[in-house]
């Protein structure tokens, strides 16, 4: 019998340092992705900024203004460059600079996925818990049932149904736009209470099904039942050495969601006029502000692999067997 | 100090244990005995009052002069861990993989009083005890960390650190390595108080213990000290499961046991071991019921137990001269018994 | 991804329990073995053919019905502008009323609902057709330079979002049914190659598997005579659920103008419509609505009950003696 050897705590730094790299790959591979659709398969920014009757000699000065007359791997190298120092360049139909315009709307975005996760979460949480420990009576069947049901409505679907119910009928809440924090919280708070609901409400019932099937399978662990055989109650069982363990594939579903809520929001600051990355890169794709849908598109990308990063990592730490 | 009196333990209608009766002095060593899907695991689970969802138990069991059927978790659970321990068979999947195994160790203490910090250090004292290496390094390990010889012992540990009067350890050793066995049966039955150890090993019982109940389809079919069950089975059960371990006395090899364990709710009414039971009669039909012979001085003329006259006693109806059976002396339920 | 994180994401990317299936059993019909024993049923949520899948199915077979019907009847021409019926209120022939433009609210959820399916088929068929094979190679050749880099690949298409791969298509091809099946289809891919992949992993350690290989049958046989059946399970639920998921990113594509085109009716752009009509002719948005929630929430419940249903060895009482 030999012993074990339990390591210092501290393990995870060597794997982070590989994760950081993993990460910082991806996201140049999916730079390089973005940028070959989005930049070299269209027809040329030139020719379509200035129309059909251009002369050649104008369209190739204004290439050259651009910067497109160069080849690919150097345009593309000039605009990487240029995001890892937060320029995403200037856009070819508008002239004005893309970085500070997503710098704007980042904000919103953010504020929307973050409180929609949170409400997802208050829901999911405790009714998924609830559902699984009362699995077998009425109550725990009927929260099943209900999510079940909230899983098929979209999101947008949602928001429509608040805005008749909240803003059409009780008229207690505006049916859209926004208000910056800095104008009054009061006035921010009701206007943004309608878009997290209907990213949260849907979410939060998706989740609830992660939460609840997490919770049984845990229920059904051999270490809770040896902690109940040390003397602890069910619920106490449930507590101390459950819901660690539950918690994490539900981090997993919760990195998915994160990624969900992200394109979801797109779609909800349609409905309520928020200005926000979504809104952005609508108006960039009306407008064919190619140059501003890439940018926008390469942001929302990162996003995502950033948030799977992170997922990654809490996984890394709340699982002593990965380390 | 424990005494079980008609435990009968359901699942969805079906009973999957069928009026259980024994006792256990302190300090005995009893072995339960049988093939899987015999109810040897429902029973112990209900006397800790771990039945999965779903399973009932009723009947009467007591542990000292606390009742542990019947009575609500709250009252349970202080019993649970101190005055009564479970080792389980699997050690792989029975401890909690996100904490650190001292802490495991620690925590049935603190749940029943002790400070935390004298429970840290006790729980090193127990590793020790346990004769795990490096107990103070090994106390920050975690599970996956350990080998399943390993766990089981952190399992035990667990079991023995309020000093229970009674450890039930089912199956303890089932999946672990051969080598590794040996060293655990030794350390148990070196730690145990008393003992209630089940297994479908006849030899590791003969090792452990002194008395042994026979389960089979739900039902206590033969008990006894472990010396006469042994080399005198009677039930045509326990005769087959010798027979197939080769334990028997030399000479009388018998057939191994035909046929294979109905599941749950199939066994047939009467003897539950008759559809696969070589001695099988229209007899069997009827239900036999846990006796004792007196083997001592059978009054001659009387009807042995196993062979009653025809349209002689209703099934039930004991046989001469005998008391409560409880497993302290040889009992057995046959109709045909092998002498 | 770690090994941990990927298991959990195979499970819950069908929602099926990766220990317990695929079949062992090379000749046995898959799902065929439901647990009748007498005595085991009551009181057990989720029968066998259960009330799930029946549900599901009849949900899914009320859209095939409307969209199949819609190519033969329709009771106007859900296309037809008509000044006369704006805004009409439901009843006479317009069965659920018609919208701004005067068309039939009915007439359009019937060849919605053709355009929710046509979607949906080629989207989860791209998906299918891709994925599964990707898989299925990664599955069998597990350490593989090939498998890696089909992974990695896939790891990278997931970053991409159906709703983002559509946006770009549509900015650069311009926005329709084509770009947003595409973009559905290709966004689907990494799942279906996940499931596939896990799957064949679980069918290859079997001894029926390894028989095969010892008896020298060569890789693609392999595959195709026993890798795929015993998949297929895995693969029909899935395509289940994915489809549920292909019946919202269209909706919200053609919700945003990146889906189907006017005048072709589809169930997320007559949302859009509706939208600015919310304060005063409520019921179409309800229409639509109810029809897509409808719709995924059939499919949805088909992939459960066909889990359900085609995996024998669902959870059971430990009941061990």
């Amino acid at each position: 019998m030999t012993p074990p050897n339990p390591g210092p705590a501290g393990a995870a730094a060597p794997y982070l340092v590989k994760r950081v790299a993993v990460l910082l790959a991806s996201t140049a591979v999916a730079a390089v992705a973005v940028f070959a659709f989005m930049a070299l398969l269209p027809g040329d920014p030139a020719e379509i900024a200035l129309g059909v009757n251009a002369t050649p000699e104008a369209v190739a000065e204004l290439r050259r203004q651009f910067g497109t007359d160069r080849p690919p791997a150097v345009r593309f190298l000039d605009w990487f460059g240029g995001l890892l120092q937060g320029d995403f360049g200037t856009s070819y139909v508008t002239s004005a600079p893309i970085g500070p315009q997503i710098a704007d709307r980042l904000g919103v975005t953010v504020v929307l996925v973050a409180g929609g996760m949170a409400v997802a979460l208050a829901l999911a949480v405790p009714l998924g818990t609830f559902a699984a420990v009362h699995h077998r009576n009425p109550l725990g069947a009927a929260i099943s049932a209900v999510s079940q049901i909230g899983i098929a409505v979209p999101a947008f679907l949602a928001g429509i149904l608040l805005v008749f119910v909240f803003a059409v009928r009780a008229q207690a809440l505006p049916s859209g736009g926004y208000v910056p924090l800095a104008d009054g919280p009061g006035e921010w708070l009701r206007h943004l209470l309608m878009p997290w609901l209907s990213l949260g409400l849907v979410q939060g019932a998706v989740l609830t099904r992660y939460v609840r099937s997490a919770v049984l399978d845990v229920m059904r662990e051999d270490y809770l039942r040896t902690a109940r055989a040390k003397g602890r109650g069910s619920t106490g069982a449930l507590w101390r050495h459950g819901l660690r363990n539950a918690s994490i594939p539900v981090v997993t579903v919760l990195g998915l969601q994160l990624a969900t809520l992200l394109i979801g929001a797109v779609v909800v600051e349609r409905v309520f006029v928020l200005p926000g990355l979504g809104d952005l890169l609508l108006s960039g794709v009306a407008g064919r502000d190619l140059l501003l849908v890439q940018g926008v598109v390469m942001v929302l990308v990162a996003a995502v692999l950033l948030i799977n990063f992170v997922v990654d990592v809490a996984y890394h730490l709340l699982d002593p067997r990965l380390r | 100090m424990l005494k079980v009196e008609g435990l009968t333990v359901r699942a969805d209608g079906v009973e999957l244990v069928h009026d259980v009766s024994f006792s256990l002095a302190p300090g005995e060593r009893v072995g339960l005995i049988g093939e899987s899907g015999s109810g040897k695991s429902l029973t112990a689970l209900s006397l800790m009052g771990l039945l999965p969802e779903g399973v009932t138990a009723t009947g009467r069991a007591r542990l000292g002069g606390d009742d542990l059927l019947g009575v609500p978790e709250s009252r349970l659970k202080g019993l649970r861990g101190s005055r009564m321990s479970m080792v389980f068979q699997e050690p792989m999947t029975a401890l909690n993989p996100l904490m650190r195994v001292g802490a495991q160790v620690a925590e049935v203490m603190t749940l029943h009083g002790r400070p935390r910090g004298e429970a840290r250090e006790r729980a090193v004292e127990l590793l020790d005890r346990v004769r795990l290496p490096e107990p103070a390094r090994l106390a920050r390990a975690y599970p996956h960390q350990l080998s399943g010889g390993q766990r089981q012992r952190v399992m035990l540990a667990i079991a023995l650190a309020n000093g229970p009067g009674l450890l039930i350890c089912d199956e303890p050793t089932t999946a672990l390595d051969v080598t590794v066995q040996k060293q655990m049966l030794d350390l148990i039955s070196e730690v145990a108080p008393a003992l209630l150890f089940i297994t479908h090993d006849l030899a590791v019982v003969a090792s452990m213990c002194e008395r042994v109940l026979v389960m089979y389809g739900g039902r206590v079919v033969e008990s006894g000290p472990l010396r006469e069950v042994f080399t005198r089975p009677r039930h045509r059960y326990t005769q087959g499961l010798l027979a197939a371990s080769r334990l028997t006395p030399r000479g009388t090899r018998l057939p191994v046991i035909e046929g294979s364990v109905p599941a749950a709710g199939h066994f047939p009414g009467g003897c539950v071991f008759r559809n696969r039971c070589p001695h099988a009669t229209p007899t069997c039909e009827t239900e036999p019921q846990l006796t004792e012979p007196q083997l001592t001085d059978p009054a001659p003329g009387d009807p042995a137990p196993g062979d009653p006259a025809p349209g002689d006693p209703a099934p039930g109806e004991p046989t001469p001269g005998e008391p409560t059976p409880t497993g302290d002396r040889h009992a057995f339920a046959c109709w045909h018994p092998a002498e | 991804m770690t090994g941990r994180k990927a298991r959990w994401m195979t499970r819950w990317t069908t929602g099926g329990r990766p220990g317990d299936r695929p079949g062992e059993q090379p000749g046995e019909g898959r799902g065929d073995l439901p647990d009748d024993r007498p005595g085991r049923r009551p009181g057990r949520p989720g029968g066998r053919l259960n009330a799930g899948l029946l549900a599901g199915g009849a949900l899914v077979g009320l859209v095939a019905l409307a969209a199949v019907a819609s190519f033969f009847w329709t009771p106007h021409d859900p296309t037809l502008v008509d000044a006369a019926q704006r805004l009409r209120e439901p009843g006479g022939g317009y069965l659920l009323g018609a919208d701004k433009f005067g068309r039939d609210t009915f007439s359009q959820l019937m060849v919605g609902a053709r355009t929710t399916l046509y979607v949906g088929v080629v989207a989860v068929g791209i998906a299918a057709v891709l994925g599964a094979p990707l898989g299925v190679i990664a599955g069998m050749t597990p350490r593989g330079w090939l498998s890696e880099l089909i992974m990695r690949v896939n790891d990278l298409v997931f970053a991409f979002p159906a709703l983002l791969l559509a946006v770009m298509l549509g900015a650069v091809y311009g926005p329709g049914t084509l770009t947003a099946m595409i973009a559905i289809g290709v966004a689907t891919v990494p799942a279906f190659a996940r499931v596939a992949r896990a799957a064949t992993l679980q069918v290859m350690v079997t001894d029926y598997i390894l028989a095969a290989r010892a008896a020298g049958r060569r890789r693609p046989a392999i595959a195709v005579r026993h890798v795929l059946p015993n998949i297929a399970s895995v693969l029909i639920v899935q395509a289940s659920v994915s489809f549920a998921i292909a019946i919202l990113a269209e909706a919200a594509l053609s919700f945003l103008g990146f889906g189907t085109r006017p005048p072709i009716p589809s169930w997320g752009r007559m949302l859009q419509e509706s939208q600015e009509l919310l304060f005063s002719t409520p019921r179409l948005a309800l229409w639509p609505g109810l029809a897509i929630a409808l719709a995924v929430l059939g499919f949805n419940l088909l992939g459960d009950g066909l889990r359900d249903f085609l995996d024998p060895r669902l959870r059971r009482i430990r009941a061990e003696g």
